[in-house]
Order: C-alpha cells, then sequence, then structure tokens
C-alpha cells in the first residue's frame, strides 16, 4: 500500500522543516522515498494549504492502572455525562472525568495524537496497567514503573548498597515491567506515609529507613543515567500542592546533581508563600532554574477549570488534599510494599483564589520556560483537566489576546500574584510542533516517532489552517496511524490497535537470587508470578507490536 | 508424571505456590492432581474438575451430546432472535471477559455477575463515600491489629491465615506480632484458625449490630460523646478495650467479606466502617481490606470498568453505555421479564448456576458445573489456570496474576466460543 499526501504544508522540527510545502509517501507504515517513475500509487490526497505534522505524542498522561479504574468506577454521576455513543467502528462507552480505555483512544487519535505514555505503572500493577493500554485503541502506548517507595529499594539504599546494584535492580524492574522508563513519586513520602509520616521534605530523613528524598533522587538519576536509559528519571517531587514547595523543587533539581532529570507537572510545584494568604507563584524562580539547567526538563500539568478526578500515587499528599475533594469521596490506598495511590475528585473553579493563581502559574511556566525542547504540553491527564483541553490550552499559549481575556475573567489573584500579564510570548505553530511532537520523541528515545522523516513510523496528522488554533487542533482533516486512515475531520473511521514501547537495558541478572528470596519471604506472590515476559505483555496489550527501543552505552 | 507449579483459581487469594501433577487416563483426557498448597476450596475444585473427563466433556444441546459446531449453530440462533438477552454470570477471566464484551456490544445485552449483589455491597460505599485500603503483601509485613470481621477470612479464603496473617515477617525489623480483634460472632467461632501466639479481643457482636458497632467505635474515635449503655449488645469494657487497642495500633487492617454481611441494609456496615477508618486515619494509620476477587467478580467488573467506563451491572443496548444497579441487576431483571434470553458463563465456578428461568438459556460453564435444568444449550469451556491460560484479579484489586494451562484437553476457552457465537452472528 502506497499513499501520496501531495502538496503537505510540512511543519517537522526535528528535521528543521518548518512550513514547507512538499509530497510525503507512507508505505508499508512507514515514511517512504517517493516512488519509482510509473509506480503505481493507492491513494493521493492533495493537502494543498493544510498543515501537516508527525503524530503528538503525549509523555505524562493517566490512561491505564488500577488507580484510574479505581477513579472510573468511583463516579459514575460524572461518566453519565459524557456518554460516547457507538459508531460503526466504535464502541459505546463512557467518558468523564476518567474516561474508559476506550473513550480515551478514540479521542487522542481524533485529536491527532498517537502515542501516549502512562506515567505511573506501579510494578506489581505493571499487568493491569498493560492491559487497560492494551483496551486503548488506536494509539501506541508505554509506561514509566516506580520506584523509589518499595521497600526493596529503600533496603538497599539504607544497606548502603553499591550503586551496581541499585542498577541492576532498576534494570531488572524496567524489564520484568515491560517498561520505557523510571519514575518516582514523592521519593520515600508514600512509604513514610505507611509509617504514619505525614510530611517529607527532601533532606529529611525516613522514619523508618532514615535515607532522604535528595539521596532517593541522587541514587535512581544516577542509575537510569548508568543503565543508558534514554528517558531521564520522571519525577514527581516531594510535596505537590503545598505552598511553599519551591524550595523542595529546587532542592530536587540540585539532588540530580546534574544528571539529566525530568520534572514532571512542575505547576503543582511551584508555589511560593508570599501575600496575605501564604500562597504565590514561584513560577519565575523555578523557570529561571530549568533555563541554567540544561540536565532539566519539565511539563506543566496545567490545570484547566472545571471538573476532574485527581488520581496519583503520591497517597501521602492525596490524603493531606481529600478534604477538598468535590464530590465528597475519595479513595486512599497503600500498596504491596511497593507504593500506594490515592484517588480524589475535584473541581477547579475559576473564582477560587488557589485555582485561579494555579492556572496562572502554569501558563508562566510555558511562556517563561525558553526553550520549547524542554517544556512539555500536559494537563497532567486528568489531573489538572482532561486530555481534551489540549486544543484550548494551545489556543492559551499562540493567542496572548485571548490570554489575557481570560486572565481578566478570572479570579484577580491570578493578574496580580503572577507575571501573566506581563508575558507577551506567543507560541508558533512550529514550537508547538516541538513541545506536541518532536521533543516528547526525543526526550523519550523514539527515534522513529515525532518526525516525517524517511523511514520513520507513518503516524501523520492533518490540519486545516486556522486563525482559531483551538479548533484547528481539536479536529484534524486526517490522521494516518501506522500509515492507515484512521480519523478524518476528528471522527474515528477505522480501529486498529498500536504498539507498546519499552526499554531494555542490560544488568546483572544475579539481582534474581536476591530478589527470589525477597519475594518468598515478604511478598505475597513469588517472583516469577511477578515478571511480565514479552508473550505475556503482548496478549496483555492485544498487539503483535512490542518494539524495544535501544538505551545509551553505558557511560561508566 | 509431569508436575507443574501452578496459580489456583478458584478464590480470589490466587496462591501460586500449588504443586499439580498431571496423569494421562486411559480413557481419554488428564487427571489433575494437587501435591502441594491446598486447601479445602481447591481440594475440592480438583476433586471433580481435575478428573479426566472433564478435560474432554461434551456440548450438549437439548441435554445431547453433540459437537461443538452444532451447539454453536444452536447457541447462535437463539441469540440471533433475542431482542433483550442477558448475559450472566461472569466466572470468567480477562480474556474471557474482554470476549463477552464484544458480544454484550454486538447484542445490545444486560450484563451482570452472580455475585453482583454482594460486591455492590462494597461498590455503593465506593461510590457514596470512598475508602482508605490496603493489599495482601502490606498486611502481611505491616498489620499488628487486625479487625476480623464475618469468618470469610477462613470460610471462603482458606489460606488467608497461613498465607498472610500468620507470618511473623522481620521486614521492618523484628518478628511481626498481631493483635487480633474479632468483631462479631462468626469471627469468634472462627477464631481456632488463628495462630494461638496473637493476643485476641472477641466482641461477640451480633451480624446485625455491625453497623451501630462501627459507628460506634468511629464516635468513639473522633472524641464525640458516646454512651456504651445504649449499646447493650457488646459489653462496656470490652468496648474500651476494643478503642485502646485501635489506638495502640501503627498500622491496623479491618477485614471482611462483602458475602459475608448478608443481612439487611449491609452498606450501612460498610459506610460506618468507612468512616471510623477515615477518623483513624486523622492520627494513625488504618485500612480496609475487603476479600473478594472468587469467580471473577472482581476481573470481569474490572474489565467492564476500562473499556465502558462504569461498573456493571449495566445495560449494553441501543448502542449505549447504562450503569445502574438497581435496573440492571440481573434478579431483577429476571422477576421483571424484561430478558427474553439468558447466556450464562462460568468458566471458573461449578456452583454458579444461571437462575431457573422461562426463557431460554445458554450455557458456556465449567465442565463440572451442577446445573438444576438443562439448558437449551451447554458448552463445557475450558477453566482457566486449569484447561488454557489466563489472568485474574487478585482480591486486593491491584494484582493481578498469570495462571497457566495444566493440562491438554479439547475443551475451548470462552474467547473461542463467543467468537465463534460472533463470526455466526455476523
Amino acid at each position: 500500500m502506497l499513499t501520496k499526501l501531495a502538496n503537505a504544508v510540512v511543519v517537522d522540527p526535528a528535521n528543521g522543516v518548518n512550513e514547507v510545502v512538499t509530497d510525503l509517501f507512507l508505505r508499508d507504515g512507514r515514511i517512504a522515498p517517493p516512488p519509482a517513475e510509473g509506480e503505481h500509487v493507492d491513494r493521493v490526497y492533495d493537502l494543498s494549504g493544510l498543515i501537516v505534522m508527525a503524530g503528538a505524542i503525549d509523555l505524562h498522561t493517566h490512561i491505564g492502572g488500577g488507580k484510574v479504574n479505581l477513579a472510573r468506577a468511583m463516579l459514575p454521576e460524572i461518566d453519565r455525562r459524557d456518554a460516547v455513543p457507538a459508531t460503526e467502528v466504535c464502541g459505546a462507552c463512557m467518558g468523564g472525568a476518567a474516561p474508559s480505555t476506550l473513550a480515551t483512544g478514540y479521542r487522542y487519535a481524533a485529536m491527532g495524537y498517537t502515542a501516549c505514555f502512562e506515567p505511573a505503572m506501579l510494578p506489581v500493577n505493571a499487568r493491569q496497567a498493560h492491559m487497560e493500554m492494551g483496551d486503548t485503541p488506536l494509539v501506541d502506548k508505554g509506561a514509566y514503573a516506580l520506584l523509589g517507595n518499595d521497600d526493596f529499594f529503600l533496603r538497599l539504599l539504607a544497606g548502603g548498597a553499591a550503586q551496581a546494584e541499585i542498577n541492576d535492580y532498576v534494570g531488572w524492574t524496567l524489564h520484568a515491567s515491560q517498561a520505557m522508563a523510571i519514575k518516582v513519586v514523592n521519593a520515600g513520602g508514600i512509604s513514610a506515609f505507611k509509617f504514619n509520616q505525614r510530611k517529607l521534605d527532601v533532606d529529611d530523613p525516613h522514619p523508618h529507613y532514615r535515607v532522604s528524598p535528595r539521596q532517593v533522587i541522587r541514587s535512581l538519576t544516577r542509575a537510569v543515567h548508568e543503565l543508558g536509559v534514554p528517558h531521564p528519571l520522571h519525577v514527581h517531587a516531594s510535596n505537590l500542592g503545598v505552598p511553599g514547595n519551591v524550595e523542595s523543587t529546587l532542592a530536587t533539581i540540585d539532588a540530580a546533581e546534574g544528571r539529566p532529570i525530568h520534572l514532571t507537572h512542575v505547576q503543582f510545584h511551584s508555589y511560593g508563600t508570599e501575600g496575605e494568604r501564604k500562597f504565590s507563584s514561584a513560577a519565575q524562580r523555578i523557570a529561571e532554574a530549568v533555563n541554567r539547567a540544561p540536565n532539566v526538563s519539565v511539563d506543566v500539568g496545567q490545570i484547566i477549570f472545571g471538573q476532574t478526578v485527581t488520581a496519583s500515587a503520591d497517597s501521602m499528599l492525596q490524603h493531606r488534599n481529600a478534604r477538598h475533594a468535590r464530590p465528597h469521596k475519595w479513595v486512599v490506598m497503600d500498596i504491596e510494599c511497593d507504593s500506594g495511590c490515592g484517588v480524589v475528585p475535584f473541581r477547579y473553579r475559576d473564582k477560587d483564589f488557589v485555582n485561579a493563581l494555579q492556572w496562572a502559574i502554569g501558563l508562566e511556566l510555558f511562556l517563561l520556560v525558553r526553550d520549547p525542547w524542554r517544556v512539555f504540553l500536559t494537563t497532567d491527564h486528568p489531573n489538572g483537566g482532561p486530555f481534551t483541553s489540549y486544543p484550548h490550552l494551545i489556543k492559551l499559549l499562540m493567542d496572548r489576546g485571548f490570554r489575557n481575556d481570560m486572565l481578566a475573567a478570572v479570579h484577580p489573584a491570578a493578574a496580580e500574584l503572577s507575571s501573566l500579564k506581563d508575558l507577551q510570548r506567543e507560541y508558533s505553530l512550529y514550537e508547538i510542533a516541538i513541545m506536541t511532537r518532536a521533543a516528547p520523541a526525543r526526550i523519550l528515545g523514539l527515534h522513529d516517532r515525532g518526525h516525517l522523516g524517511e523511514g520513520a513510523a507513518a503516524d501523520v496528522v492533518v490540519y486545516e489552517p486556522d486563525r482559531d488554533p483551538e479548533r484547528m487542533f481539536a479536529r484534524p482533516r486526517y490522521v494516518f496511524k501506522d500509515g492507515e486512515l484512521v480519523v478524518e475531520r476528528g471522527e474515528v473511521k477505522s480501529v486498529s490497535s498500536g504498539s507498546i514501547h519499552t526499554v531494555k537495558p542490560q544488568f546483572d541478572r544475579g539481582i534474581e537470587r536476591k530478589l527470589e528470596d525477597y519475594f518468598a519471604r515478604y511478598h505475597t506472590m513469588s517472583m516469577a508470578s511477578f515478571k511480565l515476559g514479552d508473550d505475556e505483555v503482548r496478549e496483555c496489550g492485544r498487539t503483535s507490536g512490542l518494539i524495544v527501543h535501544p538505551c545509551r552505552e553505558s557511560p561508566r | 508424571m509431569p508436575s507443574y507449579t501452578a496459580t489456583c483459581p478458584f478464590c480470589g487469594l490466587l496462591c501460586d505456590d500449588l504443586l499439580v501433577e498431571a496423569q494421562a487416563a486411559q480413557s481419554g483426557g488428564e487427571v489433575l492432581r494437587p501435591l502441594r498448597g491446598i486447601c479445602e476450596r481447591s481440594r475440592a475444585a480438583f476433586a471433580t474438575l481435575g478428573a479426566s473427563d472433564c478435560a474432554v466433556a461434551s456440548a450438549r444441546t437439548a441435554g445431547k451430546p453433540t459437537t461443538l459446531e452444532t451447539a454453536l449453530e444452536a447457541a447462535s440462533a437463539i441469540l440471533r432472535e433475542a431482542r433483550r438477552p442477558l448475559i450472566g454470570g461472569l466466572a470468567v477471566d480477562v480474556a474471557g471477559m474482554r470476549a463477552t464484551l464484544e458480544l454484550a456490544r454486538r447484542l445490545g445485552a444486560i450484563v451482570d455477575h452472580a455475585a453482583s449483589r454482594i460486591k455492590y455491597r462494597n461498590l455503593h460505599v465506593l461510590q457514596e463515600a470512598g475508602w482508605i485500603t490496603t493489599t495482601l503483601a502490606e498486611v502481611k509485613n505491616r498489620a499488628d491489629l487486625l479487625v476480623l470481621v464475618g469468618d470469610g477470612w477462613h470460610a471462603r479464603f482458606p489460606r488467608f491465615v497461613e498465607r498472610v496473617i500468620g507470618p511473623q515477617t522481620d521486614l521492618l525489623g523484628s518478628p511481626l506480632t498481631r493483635r487480633i480483634i474479632l468483631a462479631d460472632e462468626a469471627a469468634a467461632a472462627a477464631a481456632g484458625a488463628l495462630p494461638l501466639q496473637f493476643e485476641r479481643l472477641s466482641l461477640h457482636a451480633p451480624k446485625s449490630a455491625l453497623p451501630a458497632l462501627f459507628a460506634m467505635l468511629g464516635a468513639q474515635a473522633a472524641g464525640q460523646p458516646v454512651d456504651p449503655a445504649r449499646f447493650p449488645v457488646v459489653a462496656a469494657d470490652l468496648l474500651a478495650q476494643c478503642a485502646e487497642w485501635l489506638r495502640a495500633a501503627r498500622y491496623g487492617v479491618v477485614v471482611w467479606a462483602a458475602a459475608d454481611l448478608d443481612f439487611p441494609h449491609a452498606e450501612l456496615a460498610l459506610q460506618a466502617l468507612s468512616r471510623l477508618l477515615r477518623v483513624l486515619n486523622r492520627t494513625g494509620r488504618f485500612a480496609g481490606l475487603p476479600l473478594a476477587g472468587t469467580n471473577g467478580d472482581l476481573t470481569a467488573n474490572a474489565v467492564h470498568t476500562w473499556q465502558a467506563g462504569v461498573a456493571f451491572p449495566a445495560s449494553h443496548a441501543n448502542g449505549q453505555i447504562d450503569f445502574d444497579p438497581h435496573r440492571y441487576a440481573m434478579d431483577e431483571v429476571l422477576a421483571r421479564r424484561e430478558a427474553d434470553c439468558l447466556l450464562w458463563i462460568s468458566s471458573l465456578s461449578a456452583d454458579s448456576a444461571p437462575p431457573p428461568c422461562e426463557i431460554p438459556t445458554l450455557v458456556l460453564g465449567r465442565a463440572d458445573i451442577e446445573l438444576r435444568n438443562e439448558p437449551k444449550v451447554f458448552v463445557p469451556v475450558a477453566t482457566p489456570g486449569i484447561d488454557c491460560d489466563g489472568h485474574l484479579l487478585r482480591t486486593d484489586k491491584v494484582i493481578s496474576l498469570h495462571l497457566r494451562r495444566l493440562r491438554s484437553g479439547t475443551l475451548p476457552s470462552v474467547p473461542q466460543v463467543v467468537h465463534g457465537l460472533l463470526k455466526r452472528l455476523g
């Protein structure tokens, strides 16, 4: 099957292409060189005047795993307002604050997203996370395995284990859970909560293991770096949502000691304590730190006004925030000497002092971090808001007038206590393409995604240029996934399953002797039961496509 | 004779340390004999399902043996005529439920699990108030106080004590000793199953007094004025000691199986329990451990919830999903005569049979299923973890395990049968 996209206006920052009119060829799921003269072309799309980009990539979206499913089960009254009726190709399902896997796949694809990464896969819950992702159609998937609160790791660190042994454990975890990267959430804090500790600053000792979050971050950034895993340690810093947490966020950057580190939903971690209500924006300080430190990347976790549900592994902070639950119900779990979770429904209100300021802080971060290759477009779906609000968020970034109109309408604190009104920057289409395609592919190590060069996966999105970027990005004219047309004018036309992305760094399997004994003594399943093999993950993930991305040569 | 390490599919604990021997029988099929890790529940299941003829059982139409092909033709003919089909039972694994949902969408069926009323006792509280819960390994390594409600922790989950609360693990330093509060009469009656070294307190509350007991303990823990005299079913000194143990716990866990709370408005007990857990977590750490997962109740519901976005019972009619725990509860639907065909799927349970009803009934069942009435069509199906591979969710809803086929035979899996039906329905 050879498809020609003729006269496309290509925006492809990974290859330095900015609105260049050209023909693209899709063959066998890949971007192909032009065919030999006279070769039959099966289908031609005339894309004159239409913008063409690679499929968008969301590097932080909670789409699968136990906590998301808890959120779904918990909120039927919210789901009910957002039913997705069946079509000829799509099954009936619910959207809502925590949409069903089917709705998630349909809606991402309909917006031109072709890959989504679940950022908080508990290794003990990896099987289920992969099953849920497997039932998420149309998009490629991958997941980050959570470490840093599990008793095995904390015991290693507390016992003064050599870095090499920690690296082996991290490598083993990536293999055993079929993950793409490593994430840490509130380093040590989720475990500390099980010991009834309610707060853990970066240099506080864990109540039992006596190691600090700083040590956890240092050890894990080093392990990820030394294993050659492309994506830096993905960090949900300490003290999420707590006024004054800018200090712990900066200390977390410091703990990486210059090694690559990705700070996720940094909006929730950029709060100061100034002003009468002891809550202020510290976005400038964070942005300056990011601008200064080339080893740091961030995604924002923008909040969007409206009803949502927050689902996080951070049981310590979710329990603390549970008093703000709307509707008033919530779940907190301690999980299997591994991690935890908290599910708290939330309504962000534009007339609320705190929420309006959070909204402004997120936008400040987008506009103040200068390098679009190091700041990513996320709402921390569903925690800050649904992923379906991305087109609206893109408009806020590209259209200063629209942004300022909204700023004038929300609680005045947003304008008074942030620098947003003074920020003139407007993102260009090229910069949007960087932050939603080229940069996430690069930072995840997806060499054949996020660009339109020959050999890349034929994940291609065609937009109709529009003065209103929200309208443009909400409803692409065409979306091609692996070379097949799956969406036309924002409607799903055919349903396929995406691939699973993983990394499998080298490590010393000798670590399994220790793990096998640990599982036998302390767990309630064997190590063999815990591990998720290649065939099994394909079955869970309902795909034959298990893509293993190469790791860098060990810098050791 | 080959033997395999196996994961047991017969209750929500999914013990993965069984050793099972398979032996070919002269009559065809293989006999399975568990050698290690056995409990009363799995012993009974292996005794019947493990027999060799179960591995090669044949389909039936109108009570007469027939080929799978003929049975599928007959079943699809009935389903094709159905205007309002009900898919019940749902004692299935992940692949079984994935396939069942495809069929439900194709038929516009109502779907519900055999134990849905029981499951809804917990779900109702999740949707009203929420929970603080924990998982088996946390209980094993951390819980220094257990409040046991009912006797499901022994009678329904026979190896719970041995595998989870019996071990005095030393993950956090010195070997863990535990205190046990036995909340009600049923719990006290099962106390013999507990290790002797654990300090115990029996409250002997009648089951029906559990809502009041939890409400009272919650109020007490919240520092509200309570008058034990108004709750004469538990002696005041016992209540005081219970409150003291709750206060002193480093990590307390309340354990119940919703199936044991079989009294009117049982959800009141769970609501009061949910509140008690919240209050206790203001200053200390406490969590609930609902025991469930048997016969695929959690598995089927989890798959339904992630694919559809809501739990069941639900209707898939008219190209829409509608979750309504009262309107679509299987017994209500049958009582109101709102279904014209019942497809019963039970690959895990032999005692989960379709309720007696007048509408045409089709059964995809465990080979040794006990049927009260002969259905129009019966297709014996592979049991995950016995006759085919499969995945099930464990009681704590976090762990899912991969169960492996232990013997060869002729039984088709639920997905194979359902896809056969879908193919014929077109």
